[in-house]
Parts: C-alpha cells; structure tokens; sequence
C-alpha cells in the first residue's frame, strides 16, 4: 500500500495529464487539479523508507528521510495554488503545470541516476511551459534566459552522473552507492565541481541566479509561486543526495560555504534595489537558497552526514511554505484589495519568518541549521544573513504599496494564503521531534530568543533610519548581470557562429571537398597501412 | 530459413504501382521481422549461399544481429514512409499514373533492396552494387518535383557520389588483386599483414564518408535534403546515409584482420567531432526549417563516428560487445526514427501554413497538435533528453568516452547536446507561439501522415526503453568465421 503511493506521486499527474488530451475531460482535470499533488503528501506522512522498483522501466524510487520532509512542504504547495488555476482559460498552462508538477514531486522520491535525471529534466524543462504563459513584454527574455541555463545545467549534471555511473565498482546506477564510491572516484574533483555547477544554477547560486529575478516576475502568479517554493527544491534534494556529507572534504565544503554567502548577502543587496515585490521575492530566494548552499558547504566540510541533510531539508521545506505563501498572498494586497489592508501584519509575520522572528516556523529553522553552521565565521555569518533577510523582507513590505497585482488571480488566492501561512508557522514545531529529535522546549530558552531577535531588531532600526533619511536607493535593473552576460556573449557567439558559416562554406565547395576527399583516403591509407 | 534473407530482396525487386508496393511491404516487413527473429531464436548468424556456389566462386548472404537490427530498420521505415505517402503520391483522378507518383515508387522500392543487400551481403562486390543502387535511386528522389533547384542538388549528389564510388572501387580492386577473393570472411582471412589491405581499406572509407556525408564532404547534404519532398527526405536522412555507414563499419571491424587500430580510429572520430561542432552550429543559424534538420543530420551522423575510437579504445572487449558498439547503433535507430518523423512532420507544417520559416511556425501548435508532438517529441530524442533512444545512446557513448578515458569526446558530445537543445528549442518556442496567419484546411489523410510521424518520434523515445547495457542481440554472429566456405 505505502509502495503504491509511492509509485503515484508521479503517476497520478501524468495520468491526469493523459486525461487532459481528450478535450472534452478537461474542465473536469481543472477541478480536481489539487488532488493531483495528494499522494505526495500523503507518501510524506506514511512512506518513509519504502523503496518501489519498476523493473521493465528500470525505474527505482524510495522516499529518504530529507526527501519526505520537502515532499511534504512541496505537496502542500501544491495542492493549495492549484485551485487558483479553476478559472484559467490556458488550456495549455495546466498541461505544464501537470507536467512539471509530476517532475517536481518525482525528484524527491527518485533512487537512480537515470529517473533523477529524468525527473529533474521534466520540472526544469517544462517550467518553460509555465513562464511562457506570462504576458509582459519580458516574458521572451525570461524565456530564453531560463532555458539556456536550465539546459546548461542539465549538462554539468550529465556529466556529473556519467563520472558517477562509471566511479561505481558495480556500476550500480542507485545514487545512493554511486555517492557511496564518489569519494574513491579517480574523477571525484570533477564531479563536485559538476554537481555543485548544476544544482547551483537551480537554486540560484551567484552568478546562476539571474533567471531568478528575470521570470519571477513575468511568470503568472501561481507559476511563481510554485517555481520560487517547490520546484527550486529539486536543486536542494540534489545538493542533499549527490554531495558526499558523510565524508569530509573540506576544500570542496569551504568553497561552497563561500559561494552560498555570497549569494545570500548578493541578493540582500540587489534585492533592495528592487522596485517590483515580485522581484524583491525572486532575490530573497536566492539570498535564502544561497544559505542552504553554505550550509551543503559546511556539512561537506565537517562531514556531518545525516543530520545535516536533515537540517538542510528542513530548512529548506520551510521555505518552500514561506515563499509559495508569499506569491500567494500578493493577489490579496493590489490596488483595489485596499479593504484587505488588515493582511499587512500577517503578511509581514510570515515575511521576517523567513529571517527567523521568533516564534514564527522561520525560527525554528534557524535553530535547526545552528549545529549545522557552527559557532565560528560561518555561524556569525548565519546571523548576517538573518539580518539582510530582515532589511529584503521590510523592503518587501513597503513595496507591497505599489503592487499592480494581477487580479485574475484572486480567486483560490486568500485559501492558498491562509494554509501555507498556517502551515509555514506550526509544521516546523510539530514536524521538529520527529525530524531531528530535539524538543521544542530547548529552542525557546530565554538566550536563544535574545540572540534570534538581535539581527532583526537591528536591521528594523537600521530600515527606519534609511527611510527616515531619505537617502536614494539606485534602482539595478531586475537580472542584474544578465545584462553583462548578454554583451560579452552575443558578440562571441556571432564571432563563433560566423566561423562555423565559414568553415561550411568553404568545405561545401567543389575543389576544396574534392581536396579533402583525397587527403581523408591518402592519410588513413597512411595509417592503416602502418598497422594498429 | 535462409530463403527468407533470399526473398526479402526480391520481394523488394523493382514494383511499379502503389498497389503492388503496398503488398510488397506487407511481406518486405514480414520477412524482415521473421529474420530477426529466426536469428534472436537461433542465437547465431544465418548464412545462406546464392545458387549452392561456396565462397570464393559463389555468393554468400549473412544475416547476424547488426544486419537483422538494420533490416528491420530499414522496413519499419519504408513502410511508414510508404504510408505517410500514399496520399501524395497516389494515382491521379484521371486514372493514369503521374510521374511524379511512379519514380517515387520505384525509387522507394530500389533503395529498399538496395539497403536489403548492403545489410546482409557479404561480398565486396555485392556491396558496391548496393550502394550504386542506393545512389541511383536515391538521386531522383531529390529532385522529384523537377524544379531547377533540386536538380541541381540532385546533380551534385550524383557527381560527388560518383567521385566516393570511384574510390571505393578503387579499394576492392586492390582487394581482388592480392586476395583473389571478395568475400569478406575470406579476405579477412588472407589479408593479415598485406599493406595493401591498408590502403584499399582507406580508399574504400574515404569513398563511403563521401556518400555518408561526413564532414567535411557533406556539401551535396543540405540542398538534397531540404530540396526533396517530405517523404523522400525522410528515407534519404533515415536510411540512405546510414547504408555507407554500416559498410565502414564493416569495412574496419571485420575486413581489417587486427581491428583499425587507435590512430586511424581517432582521425575518423576527430571527423565525426568536427561533424558535430560545425552541423549543430549551423543549424542553429538556419531560417528554414527543413535546412536546420538537414544540418541536424550532418551533426548526428557525426557522433555515429565516434563509435570507431570508443569501441577501439576500450581494448580488452571486442568490440562489437563494448557499450560504445551498442550506444552507436542505438544512436544509429534513434537518429533514423527521429529524423524520419521530423522531416514528415515539417512536411505537414509546411503544406499547412504555406512556408516553412521557424520564425513563422507560429499556431502550429494550436493547428496540427500532432504534427507538434512528433516534432517535439523528434527534438527530444535528437537533444538526447530522457527518456528517449538518442539519451541511451548519448548515456552508453559518454560512459564508453569516460571509461576509454577519452574525455574529450565525452565534452563534444556535451557541447553537441547543448547546441541541439538551442536549435531544437528554437524550433518548438516558435511554433508554441500564437500565429498572424490563418492555417490552410487539413487535406484528406493529413491525419494518417501526422499520425506516422507521431508514431516515428514516439518509436525514437521507446527506444530509451532499451536496458543501458551493451546488447547481446547486436553481437550474434561475431566475430566473422573467417575459414566460411574453407571446409
């Protein structure tokens, strides 16, 4: 039975997905779109540790501990946008959706290299689907900007699996012992650098993150929403399953840590130039998930394993909650919502939680990550985050006013906003025993609440000065460095492109392919004749 | 059962009508599927002697797994092609056969038994046959629809395939001459040590590639492609190419005594590398949609080269077991179906909107779901993403590249893979996007056509259904016994 459920996380959305070719069952697909994500939620609660093999497809799954809890938090998400999608007239955009949803559930529950990589395709690859529905004058930028980077990943990431398969004596294909032999791998440096390549420009590691803020903004509301909460987590289910925690390699681990803080106080910084709230969200993920990546960083370093996959998970399912909740909320705050004004405060709750105010989810998970960062720079770094988390999050609130929210969505909008924000602030307590085995009770001591609420007192004074000084924000244009990007590589490629238009031309010419023609026979007669 | 190999070349002999076609097909695909299977039952290669003359006077056909794969192969694809053509190329109203209709027919027919005996003979000679067979037929298709243009693709085609023929049978005279014998057990046999065996070999490749289009002789490749009809480039892309193909293949791993040896391996895949990079880019910079599929192939065909290095290169296995022999002719199927249902599906596109500009694929989508499909589900094995034949194939040869601890065809194949996924994306973004112009109405048995190339595409991703090993099926029937007819 919990097998079986397993099996449907992916196959009831790609049953429905089926069922949606006929067009006359379509309208029906649309209403029960949230039970689509259900098994995922319900193999979170009742699966854990079941393996299901499909022999005839090769098709290995099985739900780890960290798997479950972001399962969990993703089916969630899920299920409660989806209903915001009952009115939409894209009959397309809920094939996407279908689509991306089986892929962004199925990488938590996938075992091999080949159905990971399967899994993680489909949800990097028909997001496309869900980004092009937009329709602002970006949307063909964010486009092409997003799949060349998803595409450029998904090669670092080939390879990266290809050096595992080989890496591996029996040349299992379960990630589990091709991880296992990854630290004997005669290529190991490689495919850390590869891994940390390609699941860093999923979650939006400097300089990776610039699709981040190019189609947040552009993609429908609930597309963000998902995008931001559920489907960037395929990035941190790999970083959790393919790095090798449990062995120290302190090298690879501190370059990490480096790279992830980086990103962290880079997209504090670049965020708070941002005018659109959609935007000020699309950094803050990549300032959070830049913390998840020194956290990858600083397990790798001390070799803690489990526990710190585990915190990482939980760090990031909570975010998954947060960041859905806030997509979610944004419908609600528009022009014309002024009477809904009342929102503003829980709004904020849920915003800072993500700075870990607390009392709120966002705590716990900082309390969670503590061992996990240490006490030394990396710890005191933590606290730095926590503190730009705070100055991005009131930088979100007061661009809230300027929302030109996109109305169409309302409706499903204040439900989705409710539970993911109920959610976002009780699961982490309840869910915190069983996950990691430390009692509530030991977070809420008298110092431990002093030193979470320090930063955040901090940084609100340090926003009221800014506001109250009036001193000019620059605006950056939202993709930061995708500007640069664009003009160092568009000459390139034409100066490439044109060399390629050259090299044919001249080949397809009579004399020269006749010349080559001859030269090909005469040089392998040459070495053929030598012998091998 | 040595009939059958027999029969499945007459039966594809010389047939004039579309009726008669059609039946040939039915029994062509039969034979053709009862081979395979007689060999996967038997477990060992079929041999059957025309006439009961032995080797070296008579002639012998051979059918081991590879030669089953590619009958099958090649049967498969003429009768969908066959199929997606019915409605084109049917007798006309007044009753009469057009043109048009008969040479289409007779050429699909020619090239069917021309492949049928590069496959399975066994016999220098006979191959030459096969491929003027396949050259000759193959060169009318191109230019069916009589324009200027196409005839002077056509004529370049013929010219430089002329020029490859010259060289290949250059090679077997120099066979003939210190072997006396043209069979290819026997000269295996008899050449060991003969430099001339070296150069005749070479001469023959250097023919073959020129006729396999392998850069940089690929210049007749794009205009013939793009220039035929649908139906036609699909064969031409498909099959025709990949018969020269199988010949080098054959050519270095059973004529030549001790195998082709790592340097000249590595030059033939430093070519198919070069193939890769230039094709894929110059796809890339394409406006029509049928020149980008044909410099697709120039870019495919590119990595089937780099079988010789990686099957070389891994020493111990022979190497027809060796991954990298699996990968390439899985590379190999998967190109053939893939490619078959795309140029079909651009043939659909093009009728329906009148042109076949990427830009201007807008509201295809919405118009031709199907043709849509087979084109995205096409582009999806070419980029090699999962789960499709052309991602096996790429997962087998990058395994082989890293355990022959050749890298860098390892980053060709990447670097191929990432430009495809541009031009292949470029091409779906496009026709995703909605359209100015008003689509032109289906006309009958377009349904039948899309569904071909929809069952085409959907064959190239059920090939990544194939376990990720090497297949025991491809090496039935190796290595050649080379004292065949000695006893």
């Amino acid at each position: 039975m919990t097998t079986t459920i397993l099996a449907f996380v992916v196959l009831l959305p790609l049953l429905l997905l089926s069922c949606w070719l006929a067009p006359p069952l379509r309208q029906a697909i649309r209403t029960l779109l949230p039970i689509a994500p259900a098994p995922g939620l319900a193999a979170a609660l009742l699966s854990r540790g079941t393996t299901v093999e499909l022999p005839p497809l090769q098709i290995h799954l099985a739900l780890t501990d960290p798997g479950a809890i972001l399962l969990g938090a993703a089916s969630i998400l899920w299920i409660v946008v989806s209903p915001m999608l009952r009115r939409a007239t894209d009959d397309r955009f809920v094939a996407w959706w279908l689509l991306t949803m089986a892929g962004s559930l199925g990488v938590f529950i996938a075992a091999d290299l080949v159905s990971f990589y399967l899994l993680f395709s489909v949800v990097s690859l028909s997001a496309y689907g869900l980004i092009a529905a937009g329709s602002g004058p970006g949307v063909g930028r964010a486009v092409s900007v997003y799949v060349s980077l998803a595409v450029l990943g998904e090669a670092f990431l080939l390879l990266a699996f290809i050096l595992l398969a080989v890496a591996s004596p029996t040349r299992s294909l379960l990630i589990a012992d091709a991880v296992a032999a990854l630290p004997g791998s005669p290529w190991r440096d490689l495919t850390i650098a590869c891994l940390i390549l390609g699941f860093g420009l999923k979650i939006g590691l400097v300089p990776g993150h610039v699709w981040m803020p190019l189609t947040y903004p552009e993609a429908p509301l609930p597309a963000a929403a998902v995008m931001s909460g559920a489907a960037v987590k395929s990035g941190v289910i790999g970083l959790i399953l393919f790095l090798p925690l449990s062995s120290a390699l302190p090298a690879w681990g501190h370059a990490l840590a480096v790279i992830g803080f980086t990103s962290a106080l880079y997209g504090v910084f670049v965020g708070l130039t941002q005018r659109d709230p959609r935007a000020v969200l699309a950094y803050s993920s990549v300032s959070q998930m830049g913390l998840v990546g020194a956290l990858a960083g600083m397990a790798l370093t001390t070799g803690s394993g489990a526990a710190a996959a585990m915190a990482i998970a939980f760090y990031g399912a909570h975010h998954v909650l947060v960041k859905g909740g806030l997509f979610a909320a944004l419908p609600l705050l528009g022009h014309e919502a002024r009477a809904e004004r009342h929102l503003l405060l829980p709004v904020a709750i849920i915003a800072l939680s993500l700075a870990g105010l607390p009392l709120t989810g966002g705590y716990v998970a900082k309390a969670v990550i503590k061992p996990v960062l240490g006490d030394g720079l990396a710890g005191t770094m933590g606290m730095v985050a926590s503190a730009g988390s705070t100055l991005l999050m009131l930088h979100f609130l007061r661009r809230l006013e300027g929302v030109e929210a996109a109305a169409r969505w309302r409706s499903g909008a204040a439900l989705a906003w409710w539970t993911l924000a109920g959610a976002a602030t009780a699961l982490p307590w309840i869910v915190l025993r069983p996950a990691t085995g430390s009692t509530p009770g030991a977070a809420l001591s008298i110092g431990a609440l002093a030193e979470a609420a320090a930063p955040i007192i901090a940084s609100a004074v340090v926003t009221a000065a800014l506001s109250a000084s009036r001193i000019a924000i620059p605006t950056v244009p939202s993709g930061d460095v995708a500007g640069l990007a664009d003009r160092g590589l568009a000459p390139l490629s034409r100066v490439l492109g044109k060399a390629m238009a050259r090299t044919d031309e001249t080949t397809r010419q009579w004399p020269v392919a006749c010349i080559a023609l001859l030269v090909i026979a005469l040089v392998l007669g040459a070495t053929l004749a030598a012998g091998p | 059962v040595p009939a059958a190999t027999a029969l499945a070349i007459i039966v594809a002999g010389g047939r004039w009508a579309r009726q008669v076609a059609a039946l040939g097909i039915v029994v062509g695909v039969g034979l053709a599927l009862a081979l395979a299977a007689r060999v996967e039952i038997d477990q060992h290669a079929i041999n059957y002697v025309l006439g009961g003359w032995q080797p070296p006077l008579g002639i012998a056909l051979r059918a081991d797994g590879l030669a089953a794969t590619m009958v099958v192969l090649a049967a498969v694809i003429i009768a969908a092609t066959a199929l997606y053509a019915a409605p084109i190329f049917g007798p006309t109203t007044e009753g009469g056969e057009t043109r048009a209709s008969l040479t289409f027919w007779t050429c699909l027919m020619a090239i069917w038994s021309g492949l049928a005996i590069a496959f399975l003979s066994n016999d220098l000679f006979n191959l030459y046959v096969a491929l003027e067979l396949l050259t000759f037929a193959a060169v009318p298709l191109v230019s069916l629809d009589g324009r200027s243009q196409t005839l002077e693709a056509a004529l370049r085609y013929l010219l430089f395939a002329l020029a490859g023929s010259v060289l290949y049978l250059l090679g077997t005279a120099i066979i003939y001459g210190t072997s006396a014998t043209l069979d290819i057990g026997l000269v295996a046999a008899r050449g060991a040590g003969q430099t001339g065996l070296g150069w005749a070999v070479a001469l023959m490749t250097a023919g073959l590639l020129a006729k396999t289009a392998l850069f940089p002789l690929h210049l007749w490749l794009p205009r013939a492609h793009a220039g035929a009809p649908a139906a036609a480039s699909a064969i031409l892309s498909a099959l025709v190419v990949k018969g020269s193909f199988l010949i080098v293949l054959r050519l270095w791993f059973d004529v030549l005594p001790a195998g082709p040896g790592l340097h000249a391996a590595t030059m033939l895949g430093a070519l198919g590398a070069a193939a890769i990079l230039v094709g894929s880019a110059m796809a890339l910079r394409q406006e029509r949609l049928k020149l980008l599929i044909a410099y697709s192939t120039i870019a495919q065909i590119g990595y089937l080269f780099l079988v010789f290095p990686l099957a070389t290169g891994t020493g111990a296995t022979p190497p027809w077991a060796s991954i990298a022999w699996t990968g390439g002719i899985l590379q190999l199927l998967a190109h053939a179906f893939a490619k078959a249902g795309m140029f079909m599906a651009a043939g659909v596109a093009a009728e329906t909107l009148g042109h076949d500009r990427i830009d201007g694929l807008g509201g295809l989508a919405g118009a031709r779901p199907w043709t849509f499909a087979a084109l995205a589900a096409a582009g999806l094995s070419l980029v090699g993403l999962p789960p499709s034949g052309g991602f096996s194939a790429k997962w087998l040869m990058l395994i082989a590249s890293l355990d022959a601890g050749q890298w860098w065809w390892a980053a060709i194949i990447l670097i191929g893979g990432l430009l495809a996924a541009g031009y292949i994306f470029r091409v779906i973004d496009c026709a995703l996007r909605p359209g100015e112009s008003k689509p032109k109405p289906a006309a009958p048995g377009t349904r039948l056509r899309e569904g071909v190339a929809l069952a085409l595409a959907l064959t190239a991703i059920g090939l990544g259904l194939m376990p990720l090993r090497s297949s025991a099926f491809l090496a039935i029937g190796r290595p050649l016994p080379q004292e065949v007819g000695l006893q």
